[in-house]
C-alpha cells in the first residue's frame, strides 16, 4: 500500500470514529494491510494474520466498538486459503468494520480473546469446525461432542453432509468429578440429554445458599445447519433459517435474506420492507409475552404466567392472519416477501393492538404489585455496565445495563427509519432492569406497528429479478427479541458458499456466570432466564451431593420453590 | 392498598372467562390464511418438476417409475411453507387448511400424480411427460426445434457435440 493514506482514509471513513480507527491501523500495520475498501456501511480491511492482533490492540479501547461476529470460511478451493472475517460494529456511526484475514493451512492466528472477550467462543468454534489454530490461549472443544474424532473438521468443503450424518452419535455428557472442597456442593442445572429441546447445562458452585461460581457447557444440539445450507438454493435457505429458533425464527430468515441482498446489491421494494418490519415486531410481541410469562412462573406467580400467555394468544392469531402461520411465518424470500398484507386486515391489526396495549398494561400493573415478584427481581443477577461492554453483549441484556445498543437504530434496516420509537434503557443491570426493558419494548412495538400500517406504501412486494454472483460478502443484522442476530453470507452461484449465523444468546450466555456470582441459589433460575435464552419447560436440574453421593433430578423451578420453603 | 391491587386479577379472570378452546368440539381453530397440507391437482399438473426443485425439505419428489413419471408428495416431510404453490407455473398446487394429519397408516401420508411419458427417440428412455411437451408446444406456438421435445437431455448433448464437431472438422453430413 502507498504511504500517503490520508486521502484514502477520507474516502473510506464514515465518521470520526472510523477515521481514527483506520488511521491507527494503517499507522501500526502499514504494509500488512493488503487492501482497504468500503461498500455501503461495510468498511473492509484485508490484513495479514500476523498483524491482526497488533491492529486490534491499538483500537480495542475505542468507545462504541464491539465484536459482532467472526465468520470462518474454507476458501482453499478458490484461493488456497482459509479466511477469517471479524465483524466489528461502531454503534454511533452504524459502521461495520470487517477484517478479512487470510490464513494458510496449518498457520496460527493470534487470539484476541483477551481484548474482545466475546471472541472466546468464536475462536473455539473456528477451530472445532474448520481446524483453524490460535496462538496464546487454551483450546478446548466447544461445539463438537467430546467423542468426535480428531482432525475431522465438518465445515471443510471436502467433508460431505452424508459423511457427517454417519458420524453423528449423540452422547450423554456427564461431568461429575471430585471437588476436594468440603462444604461445596456442585449443582448442575439444565438438561444435558441431546434429545431434549434447547439443552443448556449450568454448573452452579454453591456455598450455603450463595452461588460462588458458575460454568456453562452448551452446544449439545449443534445441528450443522450452516453446513446443510451450503447444499441448498438461495430461496430454500430462508425456510431453514426460520427453524434455527422456535421462538424468533423470522429474525433469522430476515437476517439471511438481508445478507444476500446486501452481498448482491438487490433492491428490495419498500412495501416488502414494511411487511418485514411489521412481522418482526409482531414476533417481538409474542416473544416478550412468552418471556414475561415464564419469568412470572419462575417467580412462583403462575396466575401471571397464565394471563401473559392468554394475551399472547391474540398475537399468535394475528401472526397467522398476516403470514399464514402462527410461528414459522414462511414469507421471507431473497428480494422481498411472498405474502402481502391486504388492506382489509388493517382494522383487525389495530383492534388487536388496542386490546393488547390495554390488557398488557393491566397485567404488568397487577404482576408488579405482587410483593414477591418485585422483591425477587430487584437487585438480583446484577450485570455491571463495564462487563456488558467488555463482553459485547446485545439486546435487553445490554440495555438493562445502561447501554442503548439496538440494531434497529444503530444499523437501521427494513422500514425502521420511517418510524419514531424509543430504545428503553435501564442502568441498574439487575433482573428488574432487564424485565422493565422488555415491558417497555412491548409498548414501543405496538406503536411501531401502528405507525407502519398507517404509512405502508403500495407497489410490489418482491424484486422482479436478481443475478447471483460468486464470492460476494454480505452482512444482515436484525434486532431480535433477545438482541442482535447477525448473519454473514459469502455468495455462490445457486446458494450460499458460506453462511455464518450468530444468534444473540451466543453472545449473552457468556455473561451469565458473571450475573450468577453472589446470587442466592433461589434466584439462579430467574437470573439465567433473564437473558431470555429460549428457556424450555423441560429444563431440569440434577442435584449431586458429593458427600452422601445422592443424586436427585428436579425441574428447574422446583429449586427456587424448595430453597424458598426451606429458607 | 397493595393487597387490593393484587386481587384485581380476579376481576380480569371473571371478565375474560375460560381462554382454552374446547377443541375438537369447537371449531375452527385456524384463520382463513392458515397454511396446511398441499393438494396437487392431477389435471392441471404437467409434471415439470419446478415444485420439487424448490421444496426445501424435499417433501415433493419426481422420478421415473417404469414407464411412468411420478410426482410424489410426502406429508411427513412437508413444512407447509407453500413454496411449491408459489412457483408452480400451472397453478396446480393449492395450500389447504388441513392440519389434522395424524394417521395409523404411513401410506395415508403419501400422494401421487402419475404421468404418461414421452420416450427419447434415440435411447428409448422416458424423459418427460406428454402433458409437459403439450404445454411447451402451446406456450411457444409450435416453434420448438423438434429435438427438444423428442430427444432426452443426455442424447441431446451428444447430438450437439457431434454437430459442433462436424462443423469444426468440416466433415459434412451425418
Ligand atoms: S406442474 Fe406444478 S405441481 Fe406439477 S410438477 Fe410442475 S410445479 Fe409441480
Ligand atoms: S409446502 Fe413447502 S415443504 Fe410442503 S411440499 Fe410444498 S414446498 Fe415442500
Amino acid at each position: 500500500m502507498s504511504h500517503d493514506y490520508s486521502k484514502l482514509i477520507d474516502e473510506l471513513s464514515r465518521g470520526h470514529r472510523s477515521r481514527a480507527i483506520l488511521s491507527k491501523i494503517l499507522e501500526v500495520c502499514g504494509d500488512s494491510v493488503l487492501d482497504l475498501s468500503r461498500r455501503n456501511i461495510i468498511i473492509k480491511i484485508v490484513i495479514k494474520a500476523n498483524c491482526l492482533r497488533t491492529a486490534l490492540e491499538n483500537i480495542y479501547k475505542e468507545h462504541d466498538l464491539y465484536l459482532r461476529t467472526i465468520a470462518a470460511s474454507d476458501e482453499r478451493s478458490r484461493e488456497g486459503l482459509f479466511k477469517l472475517y471479524y465483524v466489528f460494529g461502531i454503534d454511533s456511526e452504524g459502521t461495520n468494520l470487517v477484517f478479512e484475514v487470510p490464513v494458510a493451512e496449518g498457520a496460527k492466528v493470534d487470539t484476541i480473546s483477551d481484548l474482545f472477550r466475546a471472541s472466546d467462543w468464536y475462536e473455539l468454534e473456528a477451530h472445532d469446525l474448520l481446524g483453524i489454530e490460535f496462538n496464546g490461549r487454551q483450546m478446548s472443544r466447544l461445539v463438537l461432542p467430546e467423542d468426535w474424532p480428531e482432525n475431522l473438521y465438518p465445515l471443510r468443503k471436502e467433508v460431505s453432509v452424508e459423511e457427517l450424518k454417519k458420524m453423528y452419535q449423540p452422547q450423554l455428557i456427564s461431568r461429575v468429578s471430585e471437588l476436594g472442597v468440603e462444604e461445596v456442593v456442585r449443582i448442575p442445572v439444565g438438561p444435558y440429554h441431546p434429545a431434549l429441546h434447547e439443552p443448556e447445562y449450568f454448573e452452579l458452585y454453591v456455598r450455603g445458599e450463595k452461588v460462588v461460581d458458575a460454568r456453562y457447557v452448551g452446544f449439545m444440539v449443534h445441528r450443522g445447519i450452516e453446513k446443510l445450507a451450503e447444499s441448498m438454493k438461495y430461496d430454500q435457505v430462508p425456510f431453514l433459517a426460520e427453524r434455527i429458533c422456535g421462538i424468533c425464527g423470522f429474525v433469522h430468515s430476515t437476517s439471511y435474506v438481508q445478507a444476500v441482498e446486501d452481498a448482491l446489491g438487490i433492491e428490495v421494494p419498500e412495501r416488502a420492507h414494511f411487511i418485514r418490519s411489521i412481522v418482526l415486531e409482531v414476533e417481538r410481541l409474542h416473544s416478550h409475552l412468552l418471556w414475561l410469562g415464564v419469568a412470572l412462573h419462575l417467580l412462583g406467580y403462575d396466575t401471571g404466567f397464565m394471563h401473559a400467555w392468554r394475551i399472547r394468544e391474540k398475537v399468535m392469531v394475528l401472526a397467522e392472519l398476516l403470514t399464514g402461520s402462527r410461528k414459522t411465518y414462511g414469507i421471507d424470500l431473497v428480494g422481498g416477501v411472498k405474502k402481502d398484507i391486504d388492506k382489509d386486515k388493517i382494522p383487525r391489526i389495530k383492534e388487536t393492538l388496542n386490546v393488547l396495549r390495554k390488557e398488557f398494561k393491566e397485567l404488568v400493573d397487577v404482576a408488579m404489585s405482587v410483593p414477591q415478584v418485585k422483591a425477587r427481581l430487584t437487585g438480583t443477577g446484577v450485570l455491571p455496565r463495564g462487563e456488558a461492554r467488555a463482553y459485547s453483549l446485545v439486546g435487553p441484556t445490554v440495555r438493562g445495563s445502561g447501554i442503548a445498543r439496538d440494531v434497529r437504530k444503530d444499523y437501521t434496516y427494513a422500514a425502521y427509519h420511517y418510524v419514531s420509537f424509543k430504545v428503553p434503557v435501564y442502568t441498574e443491570g439487575d433482573n428488574l432492569a432487564r424485565t422493565l426493558v422488555r415491558v417497555d419494548e412491548v409498548f414501543e412495538s405496538i406503536s411501531i406497528i401502528e405507525q407502519l400500517v398507517d404509512m405502508m406504501p403500495g407497489g410490489p412486494i418482491k424484486a422482479e429479478r436478481w443475478e447471483p454472483q460468486p464470492m460476494r460478502l454480505g452482512i444482515g443484522a436484525v434486532e431480535a427479541p433477545r438482541g442482535e442476530v447477525i448473519h454473514v453470507v459469502l455468495t455462490d452461484l445457486y446458494g450460499p458458499y458460506r453462511w455464518r449465523v450468530r444468534a444473540p444468546t451466543y453472545q449473552n450466555l457468556q455473561a451469565v456466570p458473571i450475573m450468577l456470582k453472589g446470587v442466592d441459589l433461589a434466584d439462579a433460575p430467574l437470573t439465567i432466564a433473564s437473558i431470555d435464552p429460549c428457556f424450555s419447560c423441560t429444563d431440569r436440574a440434577v442435584i449431586i451431593n458429593l458427600r452422601s453421593g445422592s443424586v436427585k433430578t428436579l425441574p428447574i423451578e422446583v429449586i427456587s420453590r424448595r430453597v424458598r420453603e426451606n429458607g | 392498598m397493595r393487597m387490593v391491587k393484587f386481587l384485581k386479577m380476579l376481576s380480569i379472570s371473571v371478565r375474560e372467562g375460560t381462554a382454552t378452546r374446547k377443541y375438537p368440539f369447537e371449531s375452527p381453530l385456524v384463520t382463513p390464511e392458515f397454511r396446511g397440507k398441499i393438494e396437487v391437482d392431477p389435471v392441471k399438473c404437467v409434471g415439470c418438476g419446478a415444485c420439487t426443485r424448490i421444496c426445501p425439505p424435499k417433501a415433493l419428489t419426481i422420478g421415473n417409475e417404469g414407464d411412468e413419471i411420478v410426482l410424489k408428495y410426502f406429508e411427513g416431510r412437508c413444512i407447509f411453507c407453500g413454496m411449491c404453490a408459489y412457483v408452480c407455473p400451472q397453478k396446480a398446487i393449492t395450500v389447504s387448511k388441513e392440519f389434522e394429519l395424524a394417521t395409523w397408516e404411513l401410506g395415508d401420508l403419501y400422494d401421487e400424480v402419475v404421468h404418461t411419458t414421452v420416450k427419447c427417440r434415440i435411447c428409448g428412455k422416458p424423459f418427460t411427460t406428454v402433458k409437459f411437451v403439450k404445454e411447451v408446444e402451446k406456450r411457444i406456438d409450435n416453434k420448438v426445434p423438434e429435438d427438444l421435445l423428442t430427444v432426452c437431455p443426455e442424447c441431446r448433448k451428444k447430438l450437439t457435440a457431434r454437430k459442433i464437431g462436424s462443423k469444426v472438422v468440416g466433415v459434412s453430413g451425418e
